[in-house]
């Protein structure tokens, strides 16, 4: 009898299961024939947790690029936003990978957006042979030199940033002993390590130090290290810090160092550059006259059209979304890689590979200027650092490299 | 070897005052979200793991007050005593509000079915992620930074180094509230009870003492002074969902280096804690100040397993 029984469930299951599959066949080739297909462009950066403003500021440039290429472009396809997580972090970053991976409609990705994140999520890009171009991962080591790397960016390297930033300290704010201090995320690390080596060879005394990240930021230290960091730092009698980090740790870096009465000039990177680095600041008068380095046009600003129809997606201004204009040509120079390989009912698997290969030799001229890639994946442009500070609260432009 | 330790000792020669009053500040705010944990286990022999989200509720409550009422005013003089004053007693209030309801939802039902320990362990987590998650729907995932509440800059000198009006204001409420509740817990009839349910609880209820309105009041002392904690310590480290647990395993470790149920002891260990992170950081790098504060615990642990103070709210305190 319980045989039986077993048998007739499994019997059922089966005939069910044959019911299920069979309209959905037909149903795919009907949609096929009479449709344009779907393809997937999947943003992943930090959506939530307490570095997300930057990943809103890039995504939803990514979906003002796929909506006006789906509006204007009259494209043989369709294409649709996936968003993947990662909140920034190296250790979530795998999970969202690997569900971008098995995204069957998915044909590229713009991101990763944290150094560490795509550090660890590129192994699953890699072996799918998913091109991901970054508007803002740019740790160094990430170009990895490799012929036809999937890694791609749109920014330049922590190379040029941080030799830039240390040349602005030592030879333009004429800092002669200078602290660096790094939050220990990959990025953070590799930024500081280039700023402290460059200054070096220019001649000033460098004092380097880590403090990792807090538990007031997504990490796990004590928030109250920034006191004592902030009495090392007072004591070191250093008239020039560093930051190699993110804005929400470098305002309490910020906050700690206004009570200490620290007065010398101080510096962070692009990972500190947005309006919330002001607002995470207590008093905010404390991030005043802070300056902020970013590389590659990466102060450049959506503007126009873009800018009005990027406020009405995201109800927040493009200007001073940071990275918002890099997403947006990332995302374009993507779509004009896929609309060089598409054909009629060639498949993702396919798709995938071409996209590549056809980012590398893609030129493109988009509002952050004129891009093509480097065969590890950098940019070919000689890169311009801009440099911005803070004054009375705001972002404003103080020149360039 | 020589030179290493040469080289320290000059860089803590330069730091060592300032880093100390750095450290007794964060010692003073470990020491009051100790007194939580300590209270608890003094009673019900139970580590209360949803004592960082208590703190957190206190950080929430206080920062939403101070911004109504501050507004785009900027604060000085009485205003800001005023202000702080406002501060503690928002975040004590809404501190001392979750840590009963958590008595009440995750811990009395328990208790009332006796319970084994690990059940409440695990109900106290239970309670401590529901507690963050719900903050940061509701509040969002990210810092809140509290406006300008005082003016920072130091108030006095000690051997050179500037006393900042914030570890002014972190002495003062914390020594104020700290006498407070010693003398609460050692001299009225509240204290008495409560180190009746600490010494034996059933003698205690056989005594005339309410069990459980005891236990509540416990809750209600250590959410207080957890809730405004967490008022002194955002003014300057900002509020989000996930504040309470680094300073709450902290203040759990201070409870345990001066001998968890030792309310004297949790605010010994607290100190010493803020003081030994603190001036660790002349010594190696600021990445290892917890590092630091870990070894300091296993070495005392090591030599009295029981705490600096040893185990006894019941019997002095």
């Amino acid at each position: 009898m319980k045989l039986r029984l077993s048998k007739t469930v499994a019997g059922v299951a089966s005939s069910a299961l044959l019911l299920m599959t069979v309209p959905a066949i037909g149903l795919a080739s009907a949609s096929g024939a009479a449709a344009k297909p779907t393809f997937t462009i999947g943003y992943e950066g930090p959506l939530t947790g307490s570095n997300a403003q930057l990943g809103l500021n890039m995504v939803f440039a990514v979906q003002l690029a796929i909506n006006n290429a789906n509006k204007t472009h009259a494209l043989p396809f369709n294409l649709k936003l996936a968003s993947y997580d990662d909140q920034g972090s190296p250790t979530l970053s795998p999970a969202q990978a690997s569900s971008a991976v098995h995204n069957k409609t998915l044909v590229a990705i713009v991101g990763p957006a944290f150094s560490g994140a795509t550090r660890a999520a590129e192994p699953y890009y890699s072996a799918a042979h998913i091109a991901t171009v970054s508007p803002s991962a740019t740790a160094a080591a990430l170009a990895t030199g490799k012929k036809n790397n999937n890694f791609m960016r749109v920014v330049a390297g922590d190379d040029v940033q941080g030799a830039a930033d240390a040349k602005f300290l030592v030879k333009t704010k004429s800092v002669k002993s200078l602290y660096v201090i790094d939050d220990g995320s990959f990025y953070g690390a590799g930024l500081a390590a280039v700023v402290a080596q460059e200054a070096k060879s220019l001649g000033a005394s460098v004092t380097p130090n880590s403090y990792p990240e807090s538990g007031s930021c997504g990490g796990t230290a004590s928030a109250s290290e920034y006191t004592a960091a902030a009495t090392q730092i007072v004591a070191s009698g250093a008239t020039g810090l560093f930051y190699g980090g993110y804005y929400c740790d470098f305002g309490l870096l910020l906050g700690a160092l206004n009570s200490a009465g620290y007065k010398g000039v101080v510096m962070s990177g692009d990972g500190s550059l947005s309006p919330a680095l002001i607002t995470g600041t207590s008093p905010a008068s404390a991030a005043n006259n802070v300056y902020l380095s970013v590389a590659g046009g990466g102060s450049a600003n959506l503007t126009g059209k873009l800018a009005t129809a990027y406020r009405a997606l995201s109800h927040f201004p493009a200007n001073n979304a940071t990275y918002a204009a890099q997403s947006y040509d990332a995302t374009n120079m993507i779509i004009a890689a896929l609309k060089k390989v598409y054909k009629a009912k060639i498949s993702v698997a396919k798709l995938r590979p071409a996209i590549i290969t056809a980012l590398h030799k893609l030129v493109y001229h988009g509002v952050t200027g004129k891009l093509s890639f480097q065969s590890n994946g950098d940019l070919n442009a000689k890169t311009i650092v801009d440099f911005s500070q803070v004054q009375n609260g705001q972002i404003v432009s103080v020149g360039h490299s | 070897m020589i030179n290493y330790f040469t080289s320290h000792f000059d860089t803590l020669r330069l730091e060592f005052w300032p880093l100390l009053v750095g450290g007794l500040a964060s010692g003073f705010i470990y020491a009051m979200v100790a007194i939580g944990y300590t209270l608890v286990y003094g009673v019900l022999r139970l580590i209360n793991f949803a004592h960082s989200e208590i703190f957190m509720s206190g950080g929430f409550a206080s920062y939403f007050v101070i911004r109504a009422v501050i507004g785009t005013s900027q604060p000085s003089g009485l205003e800001s005593i005023l202000l702080i004053g406002l501060g503690v007693v928002s975040g004590g209030a809404a501190g001392a509000l979750v840590a009963v309801l958590v008595e009440r939802v995750a811990y009395r039902p328990l208790r009332r079915r006796k319970a084994p320990a690990l059940a409440y362990l695990i109900s106290a987590i239970g309670a401590s992620y529901f507690l963050f998650n719900l903050a940061g729907k509701e509040f969002g995932r990210y810092l809140y930074a509290y406006p300008t509440i005082f003016v920072n800059h130091p108030v006095f000198t000690i051997f050179g180094a500037g006393v900042q009006m914030y570890y002014v204001v972190v002495a003062i409420a914390g020594v104020i509230m700290l006498i407070t509740l010693d003398r609460v817990v050692a001299k009225s009839k509240l204290g008495r009870s409560v180190r009746a349910v600490a010494q034996d609880a059933e003698t205690a209820s056989l005594m005339g003492v309410n069990i459980d309105r005891t236990i509540v009041v416990t809750f209600l002392i250590g959410g207080a002074l957890g809730g405004a904690a967490a008022f002194l310590y955002g003014i300057t480290s900002g509020v989000i969902y996930t504040m309470g647990f680094t300073p709450a395993l902290k203040a759990f470790t201070a409870a345990v280096l001066g001998g968890i149920g030792n309310i004297r002891g949790a605010v010994l260990g607290g100190l010493l804690l803020g003081v030994v992170e603190s001036l660790s950081v002349a010594f190696v790098q600021g990445s290892y100040i917890d590092v630091a504060a870990f070894t300091v615990l296993v070495l005392v642990l090591l030599f009295r397993p029981t705490g600096i103070l040893g185990e006894r709210l019941g019997r002095s305190a």
